[in-house]
């Protein structure tokens, strides 16, 4: 079976593999300069932005060389996506496309033992090219996740254990689709489509309800110009803020009209806005997920994708088993 | 050669896809050794019925007993005994032909690859070439080869021939009776084209509609079988149960009728009936049992 598999598939694992080579030679290079940009390592200069002269010309010199790698970087989570589909898309369909799963069901092999020797190979091909990625990935952002964190869409989705599950996800999902439509094509395009719908829904809606969210609420200070005013309230460099804003002497939170009433009384006064607030008890607040979370929030979404990734492949195995395709 | 002296006993097999029963109540016990022909129109459900015998698929009522074993355990050892090949003869078509060897060889217990390279020398068939390159007629030759190379009891082909040019259809049919005459192999196939049969075959299934209308031996299905020749008439049916099919032209009337060797009636004419009118005369029966004894009239 070792040697049918390989033969069946070698033209998406060496496609794949030269890729994620490539891409991975690319990144050392790059990798290799930006991480020159901060003597001792990047690690030292976690939330020193701020603070350290040194740290913030780094890390000005980081966005100023390879800001625009970063923001390119942003789209590759769906490289795993990628690498899942087009493992896992061909698994059934094709053979049943070309009709040749009469052959390969009707030789000595049991129909399951044939479909579990593809599944672990297939899906472990999938894990170790995305491990692969991820890692390299991972070393090279880490001179931006000491400048931003790592609770942010373009470095939460791209390192750490989701990229695996999103892989897997994508693996499963195709493998299904395939079995079901009976052609490789749409069976890929169905798993991006649903990846893209299903990651969508999960960052924006379930991610940020892995856990209760903290809140700051602290009143705005009388000193700095208007323009600081208005940026996120003090919690670490890393962490998530999801909300933020202003708040009354109460606690109650401000819409976004009565912020801009207020801001209109102090132009006419002529005062200075953050004194102008201040004096009237006005308080920021910030909603925000601690970057310690990061491995929880992590291993949660991982689970979920995971999970749903299981639930497709025992489809596929029940519709096997009982000869349905 | 097996315990059963069946090759394959279905009882009571029905397949429902989602679109309705495919095929309904087929009882069938077929002899091992010699050739069994299968034949039906199109979508009378042959493919499925030889997919059930294979084990590609699972019935929804009833039990197929393949070599006296349940075919749905599809067991390896159940598995590496019947050989397949199905409609339109499926190759990986990026393979090389030794890489088909190959990939035999990796999924049998037992397979002769010296046998399969000594049948495809024999056709002049290269090893070396994509197996997508070959034309039609070496693509089905490869997959026989396969399948033979099995060593299996029973050989399954579904329409193995038919798209197939006549040329390439007459050799495969060569190679396929060798291989009969060689190892004693039962072979069960299917085909929609009922001449030539009679010299391959021993043994016919009609299947008609989703039901099996007729099934035995050639040779006995043949002697039971009459062409009656008379004076037109519409009401001698006294033999009603025996008449398969009652056809009236202008002056005369013919009856095919199923009784063994009665003689026939003052004024009729006793005439053997050959096997492809046969085969079309019970497919032109209306396939609802209730109707069968009912003779069924056609111009």
């Amino acid at each position: 079976m070792t040697w049918l598999i390989w033969r069946q598939h070698r033209t998406e694992v060496c496609v794949l593999g030269l890729l994620v080579g490539l891409f991975g030679v690319a990144l050392l290079v790059l990798g290799m300069q930006a991480h020159d940009l901060f003597p001792g390592g990047p690690a030292r200069c976690a939330g020193e932005a701020g603070t350290s002269e040194d740290c913030a010309a780094s890390f000005r010199r980081l966005d100023d060389g390879y800001g625009f790698v970063e923001n390119l970087l942003a789209a590759f989570y769906l490289v795993p996506v990628v690498i899942g589909a087009f493992l896992g898309a061909p698994l059934l369909a094709r053979e049943l496309e070309e009709g040749t799963w009469q052959l390969a069901w009707t030789q000595a092999v049991p129909r399951m033992r044939w479909l579990a020797a593809k599944l672990a190979a297939l899906a472990g091909v999938t894990v170790t090219l995305t491990v692969m990625f991820t890692a390299v990935l991972t070393w090279f952002r880490q001179p931006f996740d000491a400048w931003e964190g790592r609770f942010q869409y373009d470095a939460f989705d791209l390192e750490g254990l989701v990229p695996v599950a999103y892989a897997l996800f994508a693996f499963a999902v195709a493998t299904a689709a395939g079995a079901i439509l009976r052609r490789s094509l749409p069976a890929f395009g169905v798993a991006f489509g649903a990846f893209l719908a299903t990651r969508m829904a999960v960052a924006l809606g379930a991610r940020p309800a892995y856990a209760t969210p903290l809140t700051t609420m602290e009143p705005v200070p009388v000193g700095g110009s208007k323009d600081q005013a208005g940026h996120r309230p003090v919690t670490g460099f890393a962490d998530w803020m999801i909300e933020h804003g202003y708040a009354d002497a109460t606690g109650r939170r401000l819409s976004s009209t009565e912020y801009y009433e207020l801001e209109d009384a102090a132009d006419r006064a002529g005062a200075n806005l953050n004194q102008f607030l201040h004096a009237r008890g006005i308080q920021q607040f910030g909603v925000y997920h601690p970057a310690d979370r990061f491995w929880t929030f992590q291993l949660i979404e991982a689970a979920l994708f995971i999970a749903v990734a299981a639930a497709l492949i025992a489809v596929v195995v029940w519709r096997v088993r009982r000869r349905m395709i | 050669m097996t315990a059963t002296g069946f090759a394959l006993r279905t009882d009571g097999v029905g397949k429902r896809y989602r679109k309705g029963w495919a095929l309904r109540d087929c009882t069938l016990a077929l002899p091992a050794g010699g050739v069994i022909a299968l034949v039906g129109p199109n979508g009378a459900g042959k493919t499925t019925l030889l997919r059930l015998v294979v084990g590609l698929l699972a019935p929804s009522t009833g039990t197929v007993e393949v070599l006296g074993h349940d075919v749905t355990a599809s067991t390896p050892q159940t598995l590496s005994r019947i050989g397949f090949l199905a409609q339109d003869h499926p190759l990986y078509k990026r393979f090389t032909v030794a890489e088909m060897l190959r990939f035999g060889r990796a999924c049998n217990l037992r397979f002769d690859q010296g046998l399969a390279e000594r049948r495809l020398a024999k056709l002049g068939i290269p090893l070396g070439r994509r197996a997508g390159a070959l034309s039609g007629g070496q693509q089905a030759q490869v997959a026989l080869a396969l399948a033979l190379a099995k060593r299996p009891d029973l050989l399954v082909l579904d329409e193995p021939v038919a798209s197939l040019d006549p040329l390439a259809r007459r050799e495969f049919l060569q190679v396929l009776m060798g291989a009969v005459a060689e190892d004693g192999v039962t072979v069960l196939f299917s085909s929609h084209v009922v001449h030539e049969l009679e010299r391959v075959c021993d043994h016919l299934v009609v299947l008609n509609d989703g039901r099996v209308t007729l099934t035995g031996d050639i040779d006995t299905l043949l002697t039971e079988h009459r062409l009656l020749v008379g004076p037109r008439t519409a009401t001698d049916l006294d033999r009603a149960g025996a008449v398969v099919e009652a056809v009236h032209s202008d002056r005369h009337t013919t009856l095919l009728v199923r009784d063994g060797a009665l003689p026939a009636a003052p004024g009729w004419q006793a005439q053997p009936v050959a096997l492809e009118d046969l085969v079309l005369a019970y497919l032109r029966r209306p396939s609802e049992p209730s109707a069968a004894a009912s003779s069924g009239v056609a111009s």
